[in-house]
């Protein structure tokens, strides 16, 4: 009896029962598409202050001050201490190695730089372009063109040798600025040290290298007789914005408090984990970039989250308001069925039962229109998919039952209120 | 005349019953307009605020544009047009670079001749740490590996002195191995004059690019730079979140209003009955889509009306609660709000008479 009244209500009143379940699609792919963004926007906001480069850099903590001024560095080759390039993979290798996104070896000195029309004194830097590197069974690329994404490449960037090719001479980047003064071109070689080497490409970095010649750190190393040494190496790590916790002396915290600390990804976990691995070296936040990317992450994902509680309120209070008014207009149909004999328990299971199942159906079409809006978003703003995790379905499917339950009830318990014959009689 | 006033006495006596008798039916309309009022208000209000209030937040980035010149000082002069092109929202700093010697050391170290307050404020992500009554901001580095809390004693050529340290700082820059004086010292100290103007310009990419290019016109014999990865990035970050923001709200906004337009076309299917009765009563179609009409538009005011308010003291809240900033109510807004939700809540509701009126009104009576 039960389940032919559920059904005949469902065939008899197909218009008001597809007004119902818009109603609920609706709202429910306002939920799906808030809460996808929502999720995702932290990650892909993140991508995006990428572009301001490394957050942490290492140098051996035996080296001398830095002489640098106005681009020149007046710091001769051999002063100094260094990291061996070997030892970097081991970075990879750190508990938070997953959050490093890329690491950017330098070495450099002042050079003397013979180019057709003279000669020339300018900084030579060697650096990974995108070298691969074997980390365990992880293959991963790494090197200034994803570490420094804001350098800019008129021709074409250099290969990362591991040796002086036998043939061609190696190619390597010229500043803009270098370029400009010697009348440098794509093309052109040039000698260092002896050795030949051709510009593949202009660099426009906005900085210091502008008047410089970027070259492979290996052919750096050869050209500077200085196998294996890396001056300065920053890392590009994805972090935790910094707490109060984040900034106490692990050497002070208790084995707990030390295990917890290090658990979270902060900049000075992450730090104290390198220094671990690479003992002679100095690890230091680049502070500009990691103390102010985590406030502006935080202020979009915050600023997302908090549009989407209003939005998923405002869907709900629809939803709610939707079923509310299609129920309010069956009070005849309660006034009925409470005459026949009907108790209270009946007809509001009957009529709770029908909103289960359109709270489910409204619910899954919601979802799935929902997802297309979100990869949507993302496609056209990011240029990648937001996905929407599975879980997301039971939340919306959950939402979808309580929302419609809540503006059920209060409608049904409404009519259930009047006085049958009343209600019949058309007076309610 | 008296007949006009009947009309419109009944007319009025009409409405106020029809929401009256039915509170719970024109409660429900009006909470599904003030709802599509409200997000569309509090997500509109947020957008036209974004980029100031984001762009605020790359303040602590530091410089983001950096003057040299490649020989010579800049004079004052030309430091005063990069201070009223900036304005006096943003930063200048002026600094001069020399080499000194550390004679305890003698190892070779820059010093930056500045104002210190403003370097301190224009890099507020430095760490710094107070050392004492000096003058001097000493890098980490040069404090670690030098100096270890003890005053420096540096040369410059023929001159000597000694430099007490007011604060140590890190960077995590090359300005680890620098030291910091006050530019008077510094000049007094090395006869060089600032050749090099850290600036901070305030505001919206777009008002930085047109700052620079101001900057560029003003100082012909200068280089300006912008600090490239912090514009990029602060162009990149607002730019997107701007577009997420808007399209997640366009397609909030436009299902919720649909969403509001299947409840009102809902609502008014389901009064057919009292369609059929007007119409046998005599009333016209024109009449009966009159008193449809009115009574939706005026919930739809009502309930918009509610909605803008209830929309700016949600973008007000969000303002203060993640911007620490307040986001002041648009009045521009206002009227389309209204008139949107009016427009849309008479076409949610004369729409489904035309389906009506295809019906014999004895039909619909008879329950068919």
């Amino acid at each position: 009896m039960f389940l032919r009244l559920l059904f005949e209500s469902f065939r008899r009143q197909k218009r008001r029962k597809s007004v119902a379940l818009l109603a609920i699609a609706l709202g429910m792919s306002i939920a799906t598409a808030m809460i996808a963004v929502g999720n995702d926007i932290g990650d892909k906001i993140n991508q995006e202050l990428r572009s301001l480069g490394a957050n942490l850099v290492v140098t051996p903590i035996e080296d001398t001050l830095d002489v640098n001024i106005g681009g020149v560095n007046l710091k001769p080759a051999s002063e100094g201490a260094f990291i061996n390039e070997q030892d970097l993979i081991k970075i990879k290798g750190i508990f938070w190695g997953h959050n490093i996104k890329g690491y950017a070896p330098f070495l450099n000195a002042p050079q003397k730089i013979q180019t057709h029309s003279g000669n020339i004194d300018a900084e030579l830097i060697g650096t990974y372009f995108a070298q691969s590197l074997q980390y365990g069974k992880e293959q991963f690329t790494t090197g200034v063109r994803s570490v420094n994404p804001w350098w800019k490449v008129e021709g074409a960037w250099p290969q990362d040798y591991g040796d002086f090719p036998e043939q061609l001479p190696p190619d390597v980047l010229a500043g803009s600025k270098l370029a400009q003064q010697a009348g440098l071109n794509i093309g052109d070689q040039i000698e260092i040290g002896g050795r030949k080497l051709r510009i593949s490409g202009i660099l426009n970095s906005g900085g210091d290298e502008d008047q410089a010649i970027i070259a492979p750190l290996h052919i750096a190393q050869i050209i500077l007789h200085q196998p294996n040494a890396v001056r300065r190496v920053t890392v590009s790590a994805l972090t935790k914005p910094e707490d109060a916790f984040a900034r106490k002396d692990p050497s002070k915290l208790s084995p707990p408090d030390l295990e917890r600390w290090s658990c979270s990804p902060y900049a000075n976990s992450i730090a104290y984990q390198i220094r671990e691995v690479l003992p002679n070296a100095r690890v230091e936040q680049i502070r500009p970039v990691e103390q102010n990317q985590g406030k502006v992450l935080s202020r979009v994902t915050g600023l997302m989250l908090l549009l989407s509680v209003a939005a998923l309120l405002a869907a709900a209070l629809a939803v709610s308001a939707a079923m509310a008014a299609t129920i309010l207009e069956r009070r005849q149909e309660v006034g009925l069925m409470k005459s026949l004999g009907a108790g209270n328990t009946a007809v509001a299971s009957l009529f709770l039962t029908e909103a289960g199942f359109l709270a489910l159906a409204g619910g899954l079409i919601g979802f799935l229109a929902g997802a297309v809006l979100a990869h949507r978003i993302g496609q056209s703003i990011f240029g990648s998919a937001i996905v929407v995790h599975p879980v997301v379905l039971a939340v919306v499917l959950f939402a979808a039952v309580l929302v419609t339950f809540v503006g059920s009830a209060g409608a049904v318990r409404k009519a259930m209120q009047f006085d049958p014959a009343v209600v019949l009689r058309g007076d309610g | 005349m008296r007949h006009n006033r009947n009309t419109t006495q009944l007319l009025l006596r009409l409405l106020f019953k029809a929401a009256w008798v039915r509170k719970d039916r024109a409660f429900t309309a009006l909470v599904s307009v003030a709802v599509v009022a409200t997000i569309a208000t509090a997500a509109l209000t947020i957008y036209s605020n974004l980029e100031g209030n984001l762009s605020r937040e790359f303040r602590g980035f530091g410089a983001n544009v950096v003057v040299t010149k490649a020989s010579g000082a800049l004079s004052p002069d030309e430091i005063m047009d990069i201070r009223k092109i900036v304005g006096s929202t943003g930063e200048i700093a002026p600094v001069g670079y020399a080499i000194a010697t550390e004679t305890n050391s003698n190892a070779k170290i820059i010093v930056g001749g500045a104002d210190i307050d403003t370097l301190r404020r224009l890099n507020s992500s430095w760490s710094f740490s107070n050392a004492g009554q000096g003058s001097a901001l000493v890098g980490g580095r040069v404090d670690e590996t030098i100096t270890h809390g003890a005053d420096l004693h540096l040369s410059f050529g023929t001159i000597s002195a000694v430099i007490k340290p007011a604060g140590f700082f890190h960077s995590g820059s090359d300005d680890d191995s620098r030291v910091y004086i006050p530019l008077d010292d510094f000049m007094r100290l090395t006869g060089i004059q600032p050749n090099t103007a850290l600036v901070r310009v305030e505001g919206k990419p777009q008002q930085i690019q047109n700052t620079i290019a101001s900057l560029r016109v003003a100082l012909p014999n200068a280089e300006v730079k912008p600090v490239r990865q912090i514009t990029q990035a602060q162009t990149a970050v607002v730019g997107k979140t701007r577009s997420v923001v808007l399209a997640s709200s366009a397609v909030v906004v436009v299902l919720i209003m649909l969403c509001m337009v299947a409840t009102f076309t809902g609502s008014v299917l389901e009064r057919r009955k009292d369609f059929a009765v007007m119409k046998a009563l005599g009333a016209s179609n024109r009449t009966v889509n009159f008193l449809f009409a009115s009574e939706a538009a005026l919930l739809a005011l009502a309930g918009s009306a509610a909605g803008y308010i209830l929309g700016c003291g949600i973008a007000f809240w969000i303002g203060k609660a993640n911007f620490d900033a307040a986001i002041l109510p648009q009045p521009l807004l206002l009227v389309p709000v209204l008139l949107g939700s009016v427009a849309l809540a008479l076409i949610a509701s004369t729409a489904p008479l035309r389906l009506l009126q295809q019906i014999q009104p004895a039909g619909i009576l008879r329950g068919e």
